[in-house]
């Protein structure tokens, strides 16, 4: 047996052929973080390909900039570059295709369903690029590695996420004497009030994206958890998590009308923008589109820091966007200096998005941030970077998290509760729906 | 049974000199026979069509009963057996018992109202008016619109605020205004969701139906239903006794397609509700797809999708069975 094993190596004795990996990995590692910090793009790029694929942002004219800036990188570099644009929603189902063919995109863009974990055996491990624009910039914000760390490598370097904060009425509130919206308790007692007035509020109770941020935002920030931080157990039911139950009934009673069962992400927009609403909690499209099509209500409305729950907590359950890139692209040079290209100018995409994207990186994230932090409704919106959470808080962003939120698991469990089934039954009926998926991902 | 000798040169020359003989009275080549002529062509002919059916249902099928007994994910290019497991677990989940029977009430109240309208839609189309073809022409609008096209415009007649639908039903009397009781929430109320849903698929779907009819109508002969006229036949008893027996295998293609269209129509409640609110919406192909593409369980996923093959069998065996025994 002993005769099989490698000789025992001193300390300190250097093979010739270890000496020739760790050199040659070293000045291959440091070219490259030396034309990444130089934005030198290398020879062998040019007259390449770079595909990439990216939704639709709800702000278009971040994507008519977003295209010319890629051409125009595509340009500098002698690389023909080509963006497709889809919605959001087709690309896991774009994703799963690329991935049995085995070709397609170089760069695929992932909203809110973030498939890294899913996938990472097939995608480029980006640490490298990660790390150096994490030294370059102050250090990614932390919950930043959630959607992408695998096993301690990095599978995808995140670029913005999109903050649902409360959007509310400062005239109706005012004419109530209500004060901002500031804890739950006070938009509730807001709901409360307003509703009777012809101002409910609205947080959807659907199977939608919003509902899945905004109800795990309200039960995070009521100190309720969805797993434990390993992401390997559910953890939800609790004190709190029924605490949180109770209280979206009482706001559903008190505050909201039925229609909220039938919203979709765009409905609470427009329930705004009609005027209605007393108070909303979205993403500041909401907010930008009453600005042109409701001006009256747009001069009224306010952003609010998120609410805090009963113990004075704060989270806010944002929507993450990250780049991913293939193993089998053809152009992984290409792809990563593009990547960190398009990281530095981050700030230039927040301008061009009026605001909407949130920087990952702390440097970018300090204040005054572009757009937001010269509009005095807007400036709240910086202090967000610090209480950010993605789904499964405070465990990773696993693929079995995943799965519930795909199958609208935890907003379902709110709307049993806000339909009449007793918050035991509800938790219990989550429980097992939890268990299950966790339990196939486990045996895989 | 003759046996034919084996041996030296002499008997070789022999057999040489008998077998065509023989072969000439009774073993000429099948396929140069009249018969063998006739069956080579027409496999030929099916051929192209068999290849198609083998590449691209039926590869796809086997395909899909390989990752529904396994724990494949979109990730994970190798998997293992899991024998029947998907399947267990599917069954175990409430969404999924939901999933099932809203499949079954959507199939079945789908295809009462559109063979109703369809029937209704094919006799009209039968009349002689001024405009028949620019009505036959608008009918088909519905099934040749782009789905993603027509179910947003009925997404935004279902609005819990701005629904046009609501407007009418306002403006004639029959509700409230909105914010009101009787103010409908097509796509938040689970009944009224579910009905949302087939009505969106009624509407898409019926002209096809009616299609298929008017098609069956037109090849039943003038003599034959002026014959029953002329023994005193009213309208019903004629479709009833004349008209639907000789059209019944139109029929029951027709219904065929229709309950594979329906059965595995996604689009539709997808667009409109995600199988929502709750798993009031939620259909069988809907779920597959949240489980198997966007949440990567490709086991699961294809398992869910499987459990519509033995509906549709059954569905199929019932109507060739009764087809066979009408023929």
């Amino acid at each position: 047996m002993s005769d099989l094993q490698p000789a025992p190596t001193v300390q300190g004795s250097v093979s010739r052929r270890r000496f020739l990996k760790v050199t040659g990995g070293a000045v291959a590692g440091s070219s490259l973080l030396t034309m990444l910090d130089a934005r030198q793009a290398p020879a062998q790029i040019r007259g390449t390909t770079l595909r990439i694929l990216t939704w639709s942002h709800f702000i278009p004219a971040y994507d008519v900039w977003f295209d010319k800036f890629s051409a125009e990188w595509g340009e500098k570099n002698g690389v023909k570059v080509r963006v497709d644009h889809i919605p959001h929603l087709e690309i896991p189902a774009r994703m799963a295709a690329e991935f049995a063919a085995g070709t397609g995109h170089d760069i695929i863009l992932n909203n809110s369903t973030i498939l890294a974990r899913l996938y990472y055996k097939s995608l480029l491990d980006l640490t490298d690029v990660y790390d150096g624009l994490g030294k370059k910039y102050g250090g990614w914000i932390p919950a930043a590695k959630s959607p992408i760390e695998v096993e301690g490598r990095i599978y995808g370097i995140p670029m913005y996420y999109i903050l649902l904060p409360m959007l509310w009425r400062k005239d109706l509130f005012e004419a109530s004497g209500l004060k901002p919206p500031d804890t739950w308790e006070l938009a509730r007692v807001a709901a409360r009030t307003l509703k009777p007035k012809g101002n409910p509020t609205g947080i959807a109770f659907s199977h939608c994206n919003d509902a899945n941020l905004n109800w795990r935002s309200l039960m995070f920030s009521f100190g309720a958890v969805e797993t434990d931080p390993s992401g390997d157990h559910p953890a939800f039911d609790s004190k709190e998590m029924r605490e949180a139950l109770r209280f979206a009934k009482a706001l559903f009673d008190e505050g909201m009308t039925p229609e909220v069962f039938s919203w979709d992400d765009a409905s609470d927009n427009r329930f705004l923008a009609s005027g209605i609403a007393s108070w909303i909690h979205d993403a500041i499209s909401a907010y930008r589109t009453t600005e042109s099509t409701n001006p009256s209500v747009f001069k009224n409305t306010f952003v609010a820091n998120e609410p805090a729950g009963p113990g004075g907590k704060r989270v806010s359950v944002s929507a993450p966007i990250v780049f991913l890139a293939w193993k089998f692209s053809k152009n992984p040079q290409a792809t990563k200096e593009y990547l960190s290209y398009l990281v530095d100018n981050d700030k230039e995409g927040m301008i061009q998005s009026t605001g909407y994207n949130m920087p990952f990186l702390n440097d970018n994230a300090k204040k005054p941030m572009p757009i937001i932090g010269a509009d005095p409704k807007l400036q709240v919106l910086q202090d967000f970077p610090k209480i950010v959470a993605f789904f499964g808080y405070p465990g990773p962003y696993t693929p079995q998290i995943q799965e519930v939120a795909n199958l609208f698991v935890l907003p379902d469990i709110f709307t049993k509760v806000a339909r009449g089934t007793s918050v035991d039954d509800a938790v219990k009926w989550g429980v097992g729906e939890y268990r299950r998926i966790f339990a196939k991902h486990k045996r895989a | 049974m003759t046996v034919l000798p084996v041996g030296d040169g002499a008997e070789s020359a022999t057999r040489a000199a008998t077998q065509p003989a023989a072969r000439g009275r009774s073993t000429r080549a099948w396929w140069h026979t009249n018969t063998g002529r006739r069956l080579t062509f027409g496999y030929l002919l099916l051929a192209p069509a068999a290849l198609y059916v083998l590449l691209l249902v039926g590869i796809p099928f086997l395909f899909s009963l390989y990752l529904a007994l396994s724990d494949a994910n979109v990730g994970d290019p190798v998997a293992r057996f899991v024998g029947l497991e998907n399947f267990r677990a599917a069954w175990e989940m409430d969404t999924f018992r939901d999933a099932l029977r809203n499949s079954i009430v959507f199939l079945v109240v789908a295809a009462i109202f559109k063979s109703l309208l369809g029937t209704s839609l094919a006799f009209l189309l039968l009349q002689n008016f001024k405009g028949k073809k620019l009505v036959r022409a608008l009918v088909v609008i519905p099934f040749t619109l782009p789905i993603s096209v027509s179910v947003l415009s009925w997404k935004w007649m279902y609005d819990s605020q701005f629904s046009v639908i609501n407007w009418g039903l306002h403006k004639a009397g029959l509700i409230g205004a909105y914010g009101s009781e009787s103010w409908p929430i097509w796509l938040g109320q689970p009944h009224l969701a579910l009905l949302a849903c087939i009505g969106v698929n009624v509407w898409r779907s019926f002209p096809f139906s009616a299609i298929v009819l008017l098609a069956g109508f037109t090849s039943v002969p003038n003599e034959v239903l002026d014959a029953a006229r002329v023994d005193g036949c009213s309208f019903f008893q004629r479709f009833r006794h004349v008209v639907t027996p000789m059209i019944f295998p139109i029929l029951i293609i027709g219904f065929l397609f229709d309950t594979v269209f329906t059965l595995s129509d996604l689009s539709v409640v997808y667009l409109l509700t995600q199988g929502g609110p709750g798993s009031a919406t939620m259909i069988l192909p809907v779920l597959a797809y949240q489980i198997g593409i966007q949440a990567g369980s490709l086991g699961r996923g294809a398992a869910i999708a499987l459990m519509l093959v033995p509906l549709l069998f059954l569905a199929l065996f019932l109507m060739l069975r009764n087809l066979k025994r009408r023929d």
